[in-house]
């Protein structure tokens, strides 16, 4: 890992509302092609520091730096970043196709271009049967594909998840966690993936970023957290609720342990 | 860039605030201004004043209770029993909605009238009069019963079951459920419901009008309208002034009262009861509510083909004649351009004012919620006169355009909610998507947020023209000099002929808006599909 490139360097990054600090001085350094997961419990801040990322907020103070350029101030869509929210926030009066396509065509690219490029997408994200398909009458985890393929269609070089499977059902989780590790592996793309199921965390990332109440407690590999928790906060939210979800499953299946 | 962004949406909100500062609570705090201790001395020195105040209140309290507790049994019964044709009655308890207020009035009239003049009393040979309080109150019941019924409809039919379900098993007896479950439920809307109504009937000026008497009196709003057009604005002011605090009260009870604490999430509905009686009772209810209700309306349709009401009844298109020759088809034009203007102006700064509150959130987000829905609270009298005295010098006194910008204010406050409640539980990041992915906030507003809500913009449309075809307030004090729409035809029936001239009037707005609404609930049918 450590021989990879710095693809996004955060440094110094705080924000307040009112009287609340919700990010205190967050800096950390995300390697280009990385899975890398932030983890924290609910109200740490993690929706806001991904929002300030992608340029949806501003930081009170600190700046981000992508690829060696400065863009604390970019607009949104001049970052070269994809993001996904929680709920997909999918064009409900679109097809998974016209989903896809309506930002391409905002863009320069022609029509017939827009139309290939997003069918391509979607046969990307194994959708192709369902081009013609309005969101409500897609599965959850079919919705999910549509938000991903719609992101992707900008080819952004760092996606950002926000709680993207918190809406699915397990076994749709299962699936698309593997899913999402192997559209990474084709793209090549860093990805910051925002959640707060320890499990998750673990099976999916390069690293983990556990966040508590607006501070970074702990970046590393998920080795290393387990080996070295860096303080008792890392100790009893990450491993602890880990043992005992081994445990209550080692139960019914004793062979796991 | 964001900057910028941020910038012109403050920029809109401004704009808008200006725009209800300038419309709304300037003429109204000119109207004030023209108010001075002499026309507070003249007003209440004369004779008419106090027996004005206690008419307008004896009849507007007895006509809203009567409304409530028909409201009440009529919804119960459509709501809680199983009692048959329950659409064809929440369809006929609406209808009155569709005239003015002052056709009730007439229709009255029509049917019972003054010494054997009306149909009823042609028949039974009696000679009980209308006029004065048991008709004001009869007709104000006539057209505030289906706004009542609508509102407690609404609730009742989405009120969560699972209480009733659980109460049913501990065993606790009905009357015991009803005051323990459904009173709580309903109390908010109750309470907003009795000061709405009971607001909606004290400045209401049409009934009154047409069925005041020696006898009776006046009630404040015919004050007002004489004063208004005598001129003597700042006597009118005062009586504006009066008119304000009931609607002010009402919606300080509306802000104050907390909105009743049930969970979004509504598994299943009330079951409706089984019994036999009372599905037998209801039914029975509903019937002699609705011929009652609808029987002014429908003598009044008669009178418009009856050769001579009530003595000739033989068929005739004299009535309908006489009205087209006396311009009515040019009054349809005008009514049907300020119905236009209103729908579209109307619906568009609605949507604009709801958007900018529910999604477009800025430090005068709250000023300019509240702006949007003050409208309510200024009956049409009050508006009318703030406008004539505000806009007296500007080039839009006494066009089409004052009117069309009237009716938009006037009936603003019910569309604005509507959009409001409705954007709000639009996906709160499709804007964000759009930043992210490049796509203009206007864009992502036109291709995605529009379609989305635009069951809701059809209400709006339909809303504003339908009370712009039958209002007669605000436009009463506006045209002339504006150009006058059709309803004020019936607002200004003296003679026999005349009357016959308002009942073809009424018939025909009547059927106006009853295409609109066929044409809305069409449309809403397709909805209810998707
Ligand atoms: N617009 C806002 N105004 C005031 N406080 C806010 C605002 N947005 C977020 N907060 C507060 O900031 C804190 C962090 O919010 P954030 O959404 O970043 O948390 P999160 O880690 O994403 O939580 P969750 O897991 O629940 O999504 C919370 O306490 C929240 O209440
Ligand atoms: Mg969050």
């Amino acid at each position: 890992m450590d021989s990879l490139k710095d693809k996004l360097i955060i440094e110094g990054v705080s924000k307040q509302y009112k009287e609340k600090e919700v990010l205190k001085s967050v800096s950390f350094t995300v390697k280009d092609g990385e899975f890398l997961s932030i983890l924290g419990p609910s109200g740490c801040g993690k929706t806001t520091l991904l929002r300030i990322l992608i340029g949806l907020l501003p930081a009170d103070t600190g700046t981000v730096v992508k690829d060696g350029v400065d863009i604390t101030k970019a607009a949104p869509d001049k970052r070269g970043m994809g993001i996904v929210f929680q709920n997909y926030a999918l064009f409900e009066n679109m097809t998974a196709q016209q989903n896809v396509e309506y930002a391409l065509k905002m863009k320069k690219s022609t029509k017939a271009d827009a139309k290939e490029k997003a069918a391509r997408m979607l046969e990307t994200v194994g959708l192709s049967d369902r081009a013609k398909s309005l969101p409500k009458n897609l599965s959850g985890g079919q919705q999910q594909r549509v938000a991903i393929a719609r992101t992707l269609a900008l080819q952004p070089d760092i996606i950002l998840l926000d709680e993207p499977m918190s809406a699915l059902d397990v076994a749709t989780r299962l699936a698309m966690r593997s899913e999402l590790k192997k559209l990474q592996a084709s793209f090549g793309t860093t990805m910051i993936y925002v959640t707060h199921d320890q499990e998750e965390a673990f099976a999916l990332s390069d690293r983990i970023m556990i966040m508590d109440k607006g501070e970074i407690s702990q970046l590393d590999t998920p080795e290393n957290i387990c080996r070295n928790p860096a303080n008792d906060y890392v100790r009893t939210f990450v491993l602890d609720n880990l043992r005992a979800k081994i445990d209550s499953l080692s139960k019914y299946a004793p062979g796991l342990k | 860039m964001m900057k910028q962004r941020s910038t012109s949406k403050t920029v809109i909100q401004v704009c808008l605030a200006l725009f209800f500062i300038a419309v709304v609570i300037a003429p109204i705090i000119t109207m004030f201004t023209r108010i001075n201790s002499e026309s507070i001395r003249s007003l209440t020195s004369s004779p008419n004043f106090v027996p004005a105040i206690f008419n307008s209140v004896t009849t507007a309290l007895t006509a809203t209770v009567i409304s409530m507790v028909l409201a009440i049994l009529a919804s119960f019964s459509l709501c809680r029993t199983s009692m048959r044709g329950k659409g064809i009655f929440s369809m006929l308890f609406v209808l009155p909605m569709l005239v003015p207020s002052i056709s009730h009035a007439y229709g009255l009239k029509a049917l019972i009238g003054v010494n054997g003049s009306g149909m009823l009393a042609f028949m039974l040979g009696s000679n009980v009069s209308i006029y004065g309080f048991r008709g004001i109150v009869a007709g104000s019941v006539m057209y505030s019963f289906p706004v009542a019924f609508l509102m407690i409809q609404s609730i009742l039919q989405y009120e969560d079951g699972m209480p009733y379900k659980a109460a049913a098993v501990l065993g606790i007896p009905p009357l015991r459920r009803f005051t323990g479950i459904t009173l709580p439920y309903m109390k908010k809307t109750l309470i907003s419901m009795f000061f709405a109504v009971f607001t909606m009937i004290m400045t209401d000026y049409g009934v009154p009008a047409a069925l005041k008497n020696e006898n009776f009196g006046d009630t404040l709003s015919t004050i007002m309208f004489s004063d208004a057009t005598q001129l003597k604005l700042g006597n009118a002011g005062v009586i504006g002034i009066m008119l304000l605090v009931p609607a002010v009260v009402a919606f300080a009870v509306d802000m104050l009262v907390p909105e009743l604490s049930q969970s979004g999430f509504v598994s299943e509905g009330v079951e409706a009861g089984k019994g036999k009686l009372p599905k037998i009772a209801a039914y029975i209810f509903c019937s002699i509510l609705a011929i009652a209700i609808l029987m002014p309306i429908t003598a009044f349709i008669i009178q418009v083909f009856a050769k001579s009401y009530p003595r000739d009844m033989s068929f005739s298109l004299t009535h309908v004649q006489n009205t087209l020759k006396s311009g009515a088809d040019r009054f349809l034009l005008n009514s049907l351009i300020y119905s236009v203007i209103a729908a579209v102006f109307g619906t568009l700064l609605a949507f604009i004012c709801a958007y900018m509150t529910t999604r477009a959130k800025s430090r005068i987000t709250k000023a300019l919620h509240l702006m949007s829905i003050t409208s309510v609270a200024i009956p049409g009298l009050v508006l009318g006169l703030s406008y004539i005295i505000f806009f007296k010098n500007t080039p839009i006194y006494g066009t089409i355009f004052i009117i069309g910008l009237a009716n938009s204010i006037h009936f603003f406050a019910s569309p604005y909610l509507m959009m409001y409640n409705t954007l709000g539980k639009v996906n709160p990041d499709l804007e964000a998507v759009g930043k992210t992915l490049g796509i203009k906030r206007i864009r992502i507003i036109t291709d995605v947020i529009v379609p989305k809500v635009r069951f809701t913009m059809y209400e709006m449309v339909v809303y504003f023209f339908v009370n712009s075809m039958m209002t007669i307030s605000a436009v009463s004090l506006l045209a002339p000099p504006a150009p006058q729409p059709l309803s004020l035809m019936i607002s200004s029936a003296e003679s026999q002929i005349d009357i016959g001239k308002a009942a073809t009037v009424s018939l025909m707005i009547l059927v106006i808006n009853f295409i609109i609404k066929l044409i809305i609930t069409f449309i809403n049918r397709k909805k209810s599909k998707e």
